[in-house]
């Protein structure tokens, strides 16, 4: 087989199986998130008000499970996401709130790192720039 | 009598650690190996001594030592007895200080007759060893002896070894959580042994920063020491991971606890540097970045210690809060602030024209991959500390956990590993879109079609799916190379197979590392994404079906043991359709002596796909409440982190280098990754 024809061969079907993935998550049964990991992803997002600085779900203390049971509560009683953490954040301040939303420095936590990646990329280009410019003036030597 | 010798066992420590620096900077010209024999092998001798005597303290339950009362109990098992040496506060500080001591020992004994850089860089470990045989003599004394006994420990205790004592009946025990697995005796000392490992780069690239020495020869001779504490490290943080899963019973590995964070951070910093350094070796780039690379590691690593013994931070895995974490804290300025001026003054040696051909090459790719592993460090690093700004700027109080890391880690994970495939096979100094896509046009049918099956057998989640695509790819893209390179050998493929690592294990060990990398991601993806998290209530004798199984109450039982009260209930593990017996599990509870709360145990069964983890959650002997997780692949995290330490023994295996001076060029490194095919 030519290499032309390698090539047309690993473009088909890689296009063949990439159309497979976008189809079918696209449409697959994507199936809501059921009452369970509605609890789970609840209780992994707010802190155990009184263990040491673990989740709800990561805690094994008795008071960490009295709480998930309260959230599966709210959940059957047919609680959004939001009024769950906002019951939470009322009864046991912002701090019980996991991902830093409830700060008013919560941009500063998300923008630093891009800072810092911004830095790097620009580095990165630029000592490939002057490795052209260092290159250019061997050339004219 | 214990207690003095012990004592004196870490002041004679502590002098020998001042003399190997006084003898390393007094010799530094002529790097008189000989000149530091003395300091060295007293050093090594009495840290060794003061382990062993604490040690002896605690297998002969001496309660007159404060140490041994608080933190041990004549029930204690043997193995968690001897591990009590190591898994408190001043006891771990003497792990550490015995740790570095032999690393001092084996960095001597490979050093030339005549070796500045190494004398040198001995001076340096020497400093650090008297920062932490100075905090043993003070603020950390494990040797305190006990002078106010209450019921079950030491209340009050006295520096002097002499003082009047008083001697308890019973000592208080290890933290129950300490004492449930055998994995607690193994986890500390395989992450100290990286993390003071690391102290050898540290203290080289300080000794060539000191000497003007900005050549390459600094990473020559630290690159096996920095892979060693990396293993180390690795196995370490896997250990812990497994000890979570298997002890704390919440059904996880990884929780992104500020603790578990700092044993990642410099892991993530050792991570770049082991793969900059070799760009600096094969390219003679990034001098000063490998500089600043290795001092943010071992800052990360003093930094840790003191986020654990400090107390500024509620963990499961804090110290209680003592005066060892400002002595830390000084200790943690004086290394970043020091090192930072020494490169600052040292900037204009080090920071040679950069020489990056193209971005499109093996260097640009590993660039690439330094730069995302140092933004997920800033953003882990920020992320701990964020609470703590907060507060100390005047604002509320504020938590960031697993929702906050793992939105962070995710698509940060993902272009890791994308950059892997692609540094894997490119070439150095430039990879043509003609070569990048001969080597990787088939890995990436590869990925995709492991993409589309697991999309076709009913996987729904589009970052499980890309992970998997992505992992796919990177396995392919080794194994191709790897085929590519022994096919292009005349030898019969066994014996070129064989050839082929041996001439260029650095390489080929790394690239193992990538695939157990690759297993990693998958396992992290399919056991957050696809996992089955619930709460079961069965009566006993009933069956209930959970997550594609079905699990039914046996019996309760309970037994003693001479140190807890066992409590669990036997559980069988049945297929889907609730016919066969697959496994039955012994969850439990355990309570400790000097303890109320019980310990909740976990028990898991490993099949060939899933991991089913089981928990007692409440209930009565009659009627229990079960936490029952189902985990696909969770087996592919340790499998993975077993393949990622061994790609790292492997590519120990390299053919030494040629000791360079100030030279940038590799003379002896093979380049059979290259063939150009």
């Amino acid at each position: 087989m030519t290499d032309r024809a390698t090539s047309l061969l690993a473009v088909g079907a890689a296009l063949v199986f990439g159309l497979v993935i976008v189809v079918g998550l696209a449409t697959g049964p994507s199936e809501p998130a059921t009452a369970a990991d509605r609890v789970a992803a609840l209780s992994a997002a707010i802190k155990c008000p009184f263990c040491a600085g673990e989740s709800l779900a990561d805690s094994s203390s008795a008071v960490a499970a009295d709480y998930r049971t309260l959230i599966e509560q709210y959940v059957e009683e047919g609680w959004t996401d939001e009024m769950i953490r906002t019951e939470f954040a009322r009864n046991f301040g912002d701090s019980v709130i996991l991902d830093g939303s409830t700060s008013s420095w919560f941009l500063a936590l998300w923008i630093l790192p891009l800072i810092g990646f911004a830095i790097g990329v620009w580095a990165i280009v630029s000592m490939r720039r002057s490795s052209d410019r260092s290159r250019e003036r061997a050339d004219a030597h | 009598m214990i207690a003095a010798a012990g004592t004196l066992s870490i002041l004679l420590a502590l002098a020998a650690a001042i003399a190997l620096v006084v003898q390393g900077i007094r010799h530094r010209s002529t790097g008189s190996k000989r000149a530091l024999r003395g300091p060295v092998f007293v050093l090594a001798g009495s840290a060794f001594a003061a382990f062993v005597i604490l040690e002896v303290a605690i297998l002969t339950h001496d309660f007159s030592i404060a140490y041994v009362a608080n933190n041990t109990a004549t029930t204690t098992p043997l193995v968690f007895l001897f591990a009590a040496g190591w898994a408190a506060l001043e006891g771990s500080i003497v792990l550490w200080g015995v740790v570095l001591a032999a690393f001092v020992l084996l960095v001597w004994l490979r050093l030339d007759d005549e070796d500045p850089l190494g004398v040198l860089a001995l001076a340096v470990m020497g400093a650090v060893a008297v920062f932490w045989f100075g905090l043993m003599a003070t603020a950390g004394n494990p040797f305190a002896v006990c002078t106010g006994a209450v019921a079950d420990g030491c209340a009050n205790s006295s520096w002097w070894p002499f003082a009047e004592r008083a001697m308890p009946a019973e000592g208080r025990g290890p933290n129950p959580l300490l004492q449930n697995h055998i994995l607690m005796a193994v986890h500390p000392p395989m992450l100290y042994l990286g993390y003071v490992g690391l102290t050898v780069p540290f203290a080289f690239a300080i000794a060539a920063l000191v000497r003007g020495d900005t050549g390459r020869a600094w990473l020559d001779r630290t690159h096996r020491w920095s892979v060693v504490a990396w293993i180390f490290l690795t196995a370490g943080i896997l250990l812990g991971g497994w000890w979570s899963y298997e002890v704390l019973g919440w059904g996880g590995y990884w929780a992104w606890d500020p603790v578990e964070n700092a044993a990642i951070l410099p892991w993530l910093t050792a991570t770049a540097f082991i793969h900059s350094a070799v760009v600096q070796r094969k390219r003679g780039m990034l001098q000063a970045w490998n500089y600043l690379l290795v001092i943010a590691t071992f800052s990360l690593t003093i930094f840790g210690t003191f986020l654990t013994r400090s107390g500024v931070i509620a963990s499961v895995h804090a110290f209680t809060q003592s005066s060892v974490g400002p002595a830390l804290l000084v200790f943690l300025a004086v290394v970043v602030v020091g090192s930072l001026t020494l490169l600052a003054v040292r900037a204009k040696d080090v920071s040679q024209a950069p020489r990056l051909d193209s971005l499109s090459s093996r260097e640009g790719f590993i660039l690439a991959n330094n730069l995302i592993l140092t933004v997920l460090t800033i953003a882990v690093l920020f992320g701990t500390m964020f609470p703590l700004l907060v507060e100390a700027l005047g604002g509320s109080e504020v938590s960031v956990g697993r929702p906050f890391y793992d939105r962070a880690a995710v698509p940060i994970g993902l272009l890791l590993l994308l950059f892997i495939a692609l540094g894997a096979v490119a070439p150095w100094r430039l990879a043509t879109g003609e070569v990048l896509w001969r080597r990787l046009r088939w890995p990436m049918v590869v990925g995709l079609g492991a993409g589309a099956a697991s999309v076709l057998i009913g996987v729904d989640s589009a970052a499980v799916v890309l992970t998997v695509v992505l992992a796919f790819f990177i396995i392919s893209a080794i194994a191709w190379r790897f085929a590519a390179t022994v096919s292009a050998r005349p030898e019969r493929v066994d014996r070129a197979a064989a050839k082929v690592v041996r001439n260029d294990a650095g390489y080929w060990g790394g690239q193992l590392a990538h695939i157990g990398v690759a297993l990693v991601a998958i396992s992290l993806a399919t056991t957050n994404g696809l996992a089955v998290r619930t709460t079961v209530t069965i009566p006993q004798g009933e069956t209930a079906a959970v997550g594609g199984y079905c699990l039914s109450y046996i019996e309760p039982f309970a037994r003693s043991e001479p140190n807890r009260e066992v409590t669990g209930i036997r559980v069988a593990v049945l297929d889907g359709g609730c016919s066969e017996v697959l496994a039955i599990l012994e969850p439990r509870l355990n309570t400790y002596a000097g303890t109320s709360q019980p310990i909740g145990t976990p028990d898991v069964w490993t099949g060939v796909v899933d991991d089913v983890y089981v928990g007692i959650a409440g209930g009565t002997t009659a009627t229990v409440d079960l936490n029952v997780f189902v985990f696909p692949f969770q087996w592919m995290l340790w499998i993975g982190g077993l393949v990622i330490v061994a790609g790292g023994a492997l590519a120990l295996a390299r053919k030494p280098l040629e000791r360079s001076g100030s030279s940038d060029v590799v003379r002896s490194e093979p380049e059979t990754s290259e063939v150009r095919r």
